[in-house]
């Protein structure tokens, strides 16, 4: 079954599932089957912060994730165990692409008590930490370089390919900082990260920057920058061994859309980032317009077949000049 | 921070012709900011000397100042804290008015304008005063006062409460309020074309000048008759978006579909249509009073006003109207207890009673001799 035949089933699924849904589809005068995976009527992804959407019963609520939203309430999304099986094994089949099949030892940018808090960090560095073996944190409790710590990682596996996971930021500031200092070897590292570049822009570092510094200063060349987010847990969007862009999973896509047609653009026209996937099967989550702006850079010309694209940052939040409670506490 | 100034009795009677004097040169220089700001010519054009001295003439009894006036305008509408500081200081008292340090372009116009003239009778008593967060000077400009008024929503009344009052002194707040358009659909059909886009237009005015978000912006419109003429209507406002230049920022087209598909996923309405960029029509059986986005209406059939009247509730306070009689208007408002009812066009025009109160008498209080 082709993507938008699976992602077609997949609408009405929810919509039997879920009244909500529905009652949204219904509003919109939408029915399938839709022809294209772009055709398909796609939810704002806020709407999970706004609304409990979910198409399996409470007694079969199994996890409930939630997002780190800076402000306002969190995304909540529901899982049922099947979903929650799902959602590790696509993940798992994402990443072996670049890790290869075997656990491979696994340094994190991060502290140990990170997975105890209910971040997206921690989050992050929980579901990662299941596709390494003999982990070891960057960063002590405190948040500083436990230097002896990479170095005791570094004699005993360092020979061999390791895994290396973390945010961008971090990455950057404490790895990369500590590993040029240090004389650090990381030449057989493979290197995911993700978190967006905003944080580094401050310090003039780019995607290329960032690549190019690894790769001189500490022998690093296998990195792979992803995106994803919760509402869509499972499915990441993982950088070309080239950095020629993000790829989809074959159970994913993306559509860039005009803001004011809602028409997907061409290629090289930025607009806003919209995620399908067919693993949310628990909620109506696998048709989402985010909040991201990006780009699409090509369909089947790149390291990977397939579309290749970029995100360029966020959209800034609406802001109305009314009147009413537009004054903070005086 | 401390009160930066003294605080004194104004020495100010009500309707002091200083005051009046002073009006009526600030409404002449802001007449002539009008190209560039056009609500500084709306305002202007309510400074002017013919238009004061009315507002006097209306005043009944024996009256005084109230003493000193503390103003806390919302931060985003640039224009409010000039009518409440005027009427006011028509009144005598003195003033002090809190500027948000976000305030816009045309409350920056207003305080250079404000800078540029000097007369000693009026820097001594009325203050304008630029801070953001301060609770010291909050609290000391409020035990100060004997009257403060509060502009800018729920939640700024309820912050600025906390913030104890001397025992004689008492708050005037302006709270959160919506607001919802009326057409007859008689009254509809009876018009000409070149009315009904003058309507839309007026209505236009209304609803995106602030991006739907003033107390007064109408958030949905009830078609008070038989048939349902609202296509019609949609597509006159879409062209006129068009020709107005009106931009969605992506922002704002997002908030939108997700305000939309919320009300639908609640079940609060039927259909949702994006007729273009800067209009989105909803179906509904009910107004939906809270913001939605620049641009998101609801549309509702009702038979009759009478009909409307039970689902009207206190937080409603303009009904812009078109195509109906007076004496119909009249036993809307009186039997709904709405606090407004203007024509189409009118929602954002600022009046001396706002929210029911009179606000020049507000300013002052009343003394009664007996001989």
């Amino acid at each position: 079954m082709s993507l938008a035949a699976e992602l077609s089933a997949l609408t009405e699924h929810h919509r039997a599932r879920c009244a909500a849904y529905d009652r949204i589809l219904t509003a919109l005068g939408v029915s399938g089957p839709f022809a294209e995976v772009a055709d398909l009527p796609w939810l704002p992804v806020r709407l999970f912060k706004t609304h409990e959407l979910k198409s399996i019963p409470d007694e079969e609520v199994f996890r409930v994730l939630t997002s780190s939203g800076t402000t306002g309430a969190p995304s909540r999304i529901y899982l049922d165990k099947a979903a929650a099986a799902a959602q590790t094994r696509h993940l798992a089949a994402t990443l072996r692409t670049v890790l290869g099949p075997a656990r491979l030892p696994m340094l994190v940018v991060d502290r140990r008590n990170i997975v105890r808090s209910s971040s997206a960090r921690g989050a992050g560095v929980l579901g990662m930490a299941n596709f390494g073996r003999k982990h070891t944190y960057v960063l002590d409790e405190s948040e500083r370089p436990d230097v002896p710590a990479v170095k005791r990682f570094l004699d005993t596996y360092g020979g061999e390919p390791f895994l290396i996971f973390g945010f961008t930021f971090l990455v950057w500031q404490y790895l990369y900082e500590v590993a040029r200092e240090h004389r650090l070897d990381l030449s057989n590292g493979i290197l995911v990260h993700s978190g967006g570049w905003k944080k580094l822009a401050d310090r003039a570092v780019d995607n290329a920057e960032f690549r190019r510094r690894f790769r001189e200063d500490t022998g690093l060349r296998r990195i792979h920058n992803y995106y994803g987010m919760v509402e869509q847990i499972g499915t990441v969007f993982l950088e070309g061994p080239s950095s020629d862009g993000l790829y989809c999973p074959d159970f994913a896509d993306v559509v860039i859309r005009d803001p004011r047609t809602w028409r997907e653009q061409p290629v090289g026209e930025p607009g806003v980032i919209e995620v399908v996937s067919t693993l949310p099967r628990s909620y109506p989550g696998h048709v989402l317009l985010t909040e991201d702006l990006g780009v699409c850079h090509g369909i089947d010309d790149g390291d990977w077949p397939g579309k290749r694209f970029s995100v360029l940052g966020r959209l800034p939040k609406a802001e109305a000049r009314g009147c009413s409670d537009t004054l903070a506490a005086a | 921070m401390r009160i930066p100034f003294e605080l004194s009795p104004s020495g100010l009677r009500v309707g002091d012709e200083r005051v009046v004097d002073f009006l009526a040169a600030f409404s002449r220089k802001l007449l002539a900011l009008g190209r560039r700001h056009p609500e500084l010519a709306s305002l202007g054009f309510f400074l002017r000397r013919a238009e004061i001295e009315r507002q006097l003439s209306q005043l009944d009894g024996l009256r005084r100042p109230r003493g000193v006036v503390f103003h806390v305008p919302p931060a985003n509408v640039d224009t409010v804290f000039v009518y409440s500081w005027a009427l006011s200081a028509l009144a005598g008292n003195t003033n002090v008015v809190r500027i948000s340090p976000r305030a816009g372009p045309a409350a920056q116009a207003i305080l250079d304008v404000w800078h540029s003239m000097d007369d000693p009778a009026i820097t001594r008593t009325q203050h304008f005063i630029t801070y953001d967060r301060d609770d010291e000077l909050t609290a000391a400009l409020s035990e100060a006062a004997d009257l403060r008024v509060l502009w800018g929503g729920d939640e700024s009344v309820r912050a600025l409460r906390r913030f104890p009052l001397a025992p004689h002194a008492r708050d005037l707040t302006f709270p959160d309020r919506s607001s919802f358009a009326i057409v007859s659909v008689e009254g509809w059909r009876r018009a000409t074309e070149a009315q009904r886009r003058a309507a839309v237009e007026g209505f236009y005015n209304d609803a995106y000048w602030f991006d739907q978000a003033a107390c007064s912006s109408p958030r949905g419109v009830f078609w008070i008759g038989e048939e349902d003429p609202s296509a019609e209507f949609r597509a006159l406002l879409v062209t006129i978006a068009a020709e107005k230049g009106h931009v969605t920022e992506p922002a704002m087209a997002v908030q939108k579909r997700v305000s939309a598909y919320g009300a639908a996923a609640d079940g609060r309405v039927s259909r949702i249509h994006f007729d273009s960029d800067a209009v989105t029509s909803l179906e509904s059986a009910e107004l939906l009073r809270e913001w939605l986005g620049a641009g998101v209406f609801t549309h509702t059939r009702v038979s009759t006003l009478e009909e409307l009247v039970p689902s009207v509730v206190p937080r409603d306070q303009t009904v812009t109207h078109f195509g109906f009689a007076a004496e119909e208007l009249r036993e809307f408002a009186i039997r709904s207890g709405v606090d407004r009812v203007v024509p189409f066009g009118s929602a954002l025009t600022f009046s001396p009673v706002w929210d029911g109160f009179n606000l020049l008498a507000e300013f002052t209080k009343l003394v009664t001799v007996t001989v």
